[in-house]
This record gives C-alpha cells, structure tokens and sequence, in this order.
C-alpha cells in the first residue's frame, strides 16, 4: 500500500536522537559530566518504546477484526514487537477500533486514563475518525478526538491489517520525532467530552485522491460536517397504503386453533399481514392463556410511535396521537415429528398518549428487558414492570430517540 | 575459598544466568509460539529480533508507574519482588556440576519445595493488594491450585529422596551417576513420578495448560491486571525464572542433572548435559503450552485429587519397597 512517508525500517537507534524534558532528567543533564551517560540512557528508552508499542485494543466493531488479522499469520504485528495486552495498566497504545457511542465514550476515557504514560492513542477507521455515516445519529461520537489526544488516524471502513502497521510505524517515527517534549506529557484533564487539540499525522489511504493535500481533506471533511436542519416532513412516516378490513382469514402462520381463543379475548379483526389488535384490559389475560397452550418463548416485543392523525393501516389508523405495542410469542418443542415445528401467535395493543400498557414481565421473564429497551427507545410505558429504567442509553439522557417527535438533528442531541 | 565468598559468586552467576536464560527464553517463546501460528514473531530489534525482551524492558522502565488509589501500597510493591526473588533462590541448590553449587544445602530438596512454594504467596499477595475483581479472584485461584499441586509435587520429588537416600540435590545427581538417571532405572516409580512432578511444576509456574491464574480470557490479566511498568516485567520476568528454576530442579531430580558420559573426567561437559536437560524440559513446556488449551478449574482440582495425589502416593510406596528389596540401591 501506499504511504505518504515510507519508513520500511526501524534504525536501532535513531540518530536524530531526543531530549525529554523531565525535572529529573534536566538536572542530572545540568550536572557536568553526568549528560555523557544520560544521552545513551535516553536513546535507549526511546529504542525501547519505538519497538515495543503494546496495543491495548480497545475493538467495538468491525475494524476489531482487522485489528485481530492484524496479529495473525499475513501481517504479524509481533514482528515489531507489539502485541495486544488485555488490561490498560499494559498499553502503550490505545487503538479506539470501531464506532464509539456516547453511553462507550466514558467508559474509554476512564480506560485511557488508567494507561500509564507515556502513552498514545491511534483513531482506527473512519468512524474512530468522524464517526463516518454514523456521526448524525444521535448516540454516536463524531470522532474520538473529542474526548482523545489522538496521535494517528488510520483511514479506511475498515483499514486493512498493513494499514494499521503503517499507522503504528508512523507513531513510531511521531515518537522518534517528538523534540522537547516531555518523557511523560501532561494529559489534558478535560471535564466530559470536551474536544482536545491533537497532533495529526495522517497515513496515506490507498482510495484517497493523490492530487488533494491534507488541508484539501481536512477541508473536505468540515464541510461534511456541518448541520443541515431537516424538512419537518421526514419526521413524519409516509402514509402506508390501506388493505382491507375485515378479513378473518389469519396469516399462515397463525394455528388456526388461536382463532377462537384470540376472539374470546375480544380481537374482531385479523389483518393479514399486521398483528391483531387485542384490547389493553385482555392483554395480559391472553398472554397467560398462550402460555398455558405451550407458547412460552417470548420472540419480540416492538413499539412504534405515532403521531396524531397518523397510524398502522387497518383498524387504529388516524386517531390521536400513540404507540402500538406488538408481541410475538412462539411454542417451544422438538423440531420434527407430528408435534414438531414451531407456532407463532402475534398481537398488538395500542397506547394512547399518557397511557400505559400493563407489563408482560410477571407472565414471561424475558419480557423484562425488552420492555426496558421499548420504554428507553421509543417512550412507551408499562404500568406494573418491575424494574423500568434505561437500557440501551446512558442513564441521564433525556427523551426517548425512537419517538418521531425527537429532533433528528444530532446536533441537537443533549451531549453536544 | 570461603564458603561464603564462594556462594556470593556462584550466587552471582546463578541468578545472572538465570536472568539472561529466562530474557532469552523470552524471546524463544514468541519465536516459538510465531512458527507454531504460522507467523514469524519479532524480527525488527537485533538480529532475530533477538533483542526484543531488552526492548520490552528498556519500554517498561519508561513507564509511569502505577498503584492503585484503593490498593494496599506495601503488599502490591512487595508481591512481584517476593515472586522473582523466590524463584531465584530456588536455584540456589541447583547443582550445575559436582563444583559449580551456589548453596549445597542438606535438604536441598525441602529448601526448592518451601521456597518455591513462596511464590504463591507473592501471586495472592498481588491479587489482594490490587483490590481488583479480576486481580482477586486470579490470586484465589492461585491459592486454590498450589494448595492442590504441592500435594503430587512433593510426593513425587520423595521419590528420588527415598531411592537415593539423601534430601541434597548433589547427593541425588551423584547417585544418579552411580546408578542411571531415577527417570530410567526404577522405571516403575521412577518415570511416572517424574511425569507427575513435571505437570506439577508446570503447574506451581502457572503455565498453560495450568494457567487458571491468568486466563486472560476470563480475568482480563488475572494477578497482574493492575501491574505496569517494571513491576509487571518483574511479574513476567519471574514466571520465566520459575519456570526454567522448576526444569532445572526436574532435570536435577530425576534427569540425572550434570551426569552423564565422560562427565566424570570433564567437568565442564556436566555444565553441559545439565543445560541441554533444563532447556530441553523447558522446550517441552512451551510445546506443551502452544499446543493445548487451559484446563477449566473443576477439570484442574480434579486430574490433581483423583489421579495425581494418589498415583503419586503409590510412586513413593513403591519406591520404599525398591529400596527394601533390590540390592545395592543405596
């Protein structure tokens, strides 16, 4: 691949040498006599940092697994000596591998503040960058460098193994380079996530435009990044086209002996390709009645908002505002034979606005936490839950992302 | 010459040599562990990369060092000094030829079990004073494995005790050169408790397949999740001394240690087999590490109590009556 710089070799001691600025060290440099035997001393640590960079991997998603290959037989990071060390009190380099969301990012900065200088940090992959086309989602970090004294940014979705050798030669040769510096740089002790100026040393990007400079780039990127307030119109959902009601027949893969019992619990109507819709005072009722008849695996519970005046085809829609909560409930058994195969029942209950739907978690455990997740994405209540708080965000965000009232602007979002 | 400036220079050399062997084994080990995952391991520092421990080193020096805030200062300062110091006294009593003993103790053998033991203390020491979930219950399990290992491990080192007649490893090496080395002769005590003692000693040196105390991914780092810098290269350091100590002390015991042809008339060929004998176990065990994966706990506490300890027990019985019965044993 192609680097701006090329460096294919590692001199075993860098000549240009490097003075650290350290109380210590600037007095015994002061001491006449003592500097002859300090220069080699600090040329030695330098050689010793620059060939053994252990990496703590700090992988969330996909570039993790460039970052294994990375270690594995074609590239072999251990031929320079890095290799990944599981605890941070080991790194030398954080390598931020994959997307970081806002509930992830504290969590980094303690992990990066439990590294022992000296340290650095390499941004691996375009979201670690910018967060890519992930940055106007509302949970995600435009960019570790907000919160991250990032060293390197490697390009790519997801760089390649040799990329990220390429990325740690460089810091290799940013740490050879690093004049008057101190041996162990002071971090900036920023309060949350404030953004932190860092040094930028770019590697080359086998796709990048060779005629664009890094300001070119730089530029580039800004412009993609600033808001663009959204039409009002796209908050809202496209009219879905009408079936007709009333029809009875239930989807193949409704057991045709859940007819009755669903009627009994006062479903009139079965649409054919939507859930019927079970009245809020028989809800629990039917549940525990399909889990007598064996239906005990608890598939989905999804909620979707709508606003007022919009709403599923068929029977609920128009009406005021409200959520539609949808529950799938499957039999448990062998998957051959006369009793085998796997039966779904599926409902729905609607929500109006300031209402709640009674909680499931008493008739099926594993309704607990989808719940939670139901309540904390789309604001949709359970009257009786155990345990209702956030599960997916962090625990002091505000508003719930998957309403179509919320501001999809991320810039707007409560953390930036 | 004294015998105390005698054992301060062989002492110095001993513990040098042990050193610089477990730096260089090191760097065999990542050599070794590379061509096994079909890789190349370090190539960049030194010729062969052969500088790459020193690197590693001259890195770990540089760095900050940290303690935790809720830690127990002293233990945690303490631990990876008492776990390389512990393995390194070990070698004391190991005899390199007839001449070359730094400490030619009478119980030599009491003093490498009491000794090496030790170091587990220093491992739980390390887990407690992190006060670190992982770091915990990594020293818990420590505790759980020595407690379990040193049961076959010095039932099995009884063996050449019992057959030779003397506690000093000296005194076994040279009845080993009078009669055959204790892994051949009595083959039937002889070479299953050398078995025994090796996975015993692989065990007490917390190496894969016996490395519950580290399993890394289980417990992050285990006992050294919260060590940097220097104290974790003391950490990493010891391990690789225990573990070239504990072949040193097999081969010593049951390999016939410096004996072996024309060693008699050349002392330095003794120099010789007993490193050829201690690298060679120390290869098998970073073959056997490469090549297995890690036994869970329950699997451990079990190959230990129910085939070990009382195979091992037979072994020393056996032993006593190879004594009683064939002539000219002792």
């Amino acid at each position: 691949m192609g680097v701006d710089k090329p460096r294919t070799s590692l001199p075993l001691f860098d000549e240009g040498g490097r003075s650290y600025e350290h109380p210590l060290y600037d007095k015994l440099l002061s001491m006449p006599g003592l500097s002859v035997g300090v220069a080699p001393l600090d040329r030695l640590l330098t050689w010793g940092l620059t060939n053994s960079l252990w990496v703590f991997p700090m992988a969330t998603s996909c570039c993790g697994i460039e970052l294994m290959a990375a270690a594995a037989s074609r590239v072999d990071l251990d031929r320079m000596g890095t290799f990944y060390r599981g605890t941070p009190r080991q790194g030398d380099v954080m390598v931020v591998a994959g997307t970081i969301t806002v509930k992830m990012a504290p969590r980094v900065k303690r992990l990066w503040e439990q590294m022992p200088e000296p340290k650095w940090a390499i941004a691996m992959g375009s979201c670690a960058i910018s967060g890519d086309f992930y940055r106007d989602l509302y949970p995600v970090v435009p960019g570790i460098d907000t919160f991250l004294p990032v060293d390197v940014y490697i390009p790519g979705c997801p760089p390649n193994p040799e990329s990220l050798m390429a990325g740690l030669l460089e810091l290799a040769a940013k740490i050879r380079s690093e004049q008057g510096k101190p041996l162990t740089a002071p971090v900036q002790k920023t309060g949350g996530l404030v953004a932190t100026k860092p040094s930028i040393a770019r590697i080359g990007d086998p796709e990048r435009d060779p005629s664009l400079s890094d300001q070119q780039m730089e530029a580039a990127s800004r412009a993609a990044e600033s808001p663009v307030a959204r039409p009002a119109e796209e908050l809202e959902m496209p009219p879905v086209p009408e079936t007709a009601p009333g029809t009875v027949a239930a989807p193949p893969t409704f057991a045709p002996e859940l007819v009755e019992l669903f009627q009994a619990h006062g479903v009139v109507d079965f649409p054919k390709d939507a859930p019927p819709v079970v009245p809020l005072a028989r809800h629990v009722a039917l549940a525990r009645a399909l889990v007598e008849r064996g239906y005990k695996q608890l598939v989905y519970v999804v909620a979707s908002h709508w606003l007022a005046g919009k709403g599923r085809s068929g029977n609920v829609a128009g009406g005021p505002e409200h959520h539609e909560v949808a529950y799938g409930l499957r039999t448990v058994g062998p998957k051959r034979g006369a009793e085998g195969g796997s039966k779904l029942a599926w409902w729905s209950v609607r929500v109006e606005a300031g209402g709640a739907a009674p909680t499931l978690a008493h008739v099926i455990a594993g309704a607990d936490w989808q719940e939670r997740e139901q309540w904390d994405l789309v604001g949709v209540r359970f009257s009786g839950h155990p345990d209702l708080r956030r599960l997916m965000m962090p625990d002091d965000w505000s508003g719930h992302p998957l309403r179509k009232d919320y501001p999809a602007d991320a810039h707007t979002a409560p953390w930036r | 010459m004294s015998a105390l400036l005698r054992g301060f220079v062989y002492g110095l050399l001993v513990v040098n040599a042990v050193l610089l062997t477990s730096a260089v084994n090191i760097w065999f080990e990542r050599k070794f562990s590379a061509r096994m995952q079909s890789r190349v391991g370090p190539t960049r520092v030194g010729p062969l990369g052969l500088l790459q421990p020193f690197a590693d080193v001259a890195k770990l020096m540089s760095k900050e060092d940290t303690v935790p805030a809720s830690g127990n200062r002293v233990l945690f300062t303490a631990a990876p000094l008492l776990a390389t110091v512990c393995a390194l006294a070990a070698a004391a009593v190991v005899p390199f030829t007839p001449d070359v003993v730094a400490a030619d103790l009478d119980v030599g053998v009491l003093w490498v079990l009491a000794v090496g033991s030790i170091t587990t203390i220093a491992i739980f020491m390390a887990g407690w004073a992190s006060n670190n979930k992982f770091a915990l219950l990594g020293g818990m399990r420590s505790i759980a494995q020595a407690v379990s290992y040193e049961v076959p491990l010095v039932l099995s080192a009884m063996v050449p005790v019992v057959l030779s007649g003397t506690m000093s490893l000296s005194g076994i090496v040279t009845w080993q050169s009078e009669h055959l080395w204790i892994a051949a002769w009595p083959l039937i005590p002889g070479l299953p408790a050398f078995v025994i003692f090796f996975l015993a000693m692989t065990a007490e040196a917390n190496r894969i397949p016996f490395d519950i105390p580290e399993a890394e991914s289980e417990l992050v780092a285990g006992v050294t999740t919260e060590y940097s810098g220097m104290k974790f290269a003391l950490f990493y350091v010891g391990e690789y001394a225990h573990t070239l100590v504990g072949s040193a002390i097999a081969s010593a015991l049951f390999l016939g240690g410096w004996s072996g042809p024309m060693a008699a008339t050349m002392p330095w060929l003794g120099l010789v087999y007993m490193v050829v004998k201690t690298l060679f176990l120390f290869f098998m065990i970073t073959w056997v590490r490469w090549s297995l994966v890690r036994f869970r706990s329950d699997q451990l506490l079990a190959i230990c109590w129910k085939w070990l300890v009382p195979i091992s027990v037979g072994l020393v019985l056996v032993a006593a009556l190879w004594v009683e019965l064939v002539p000219g044993v002792h």
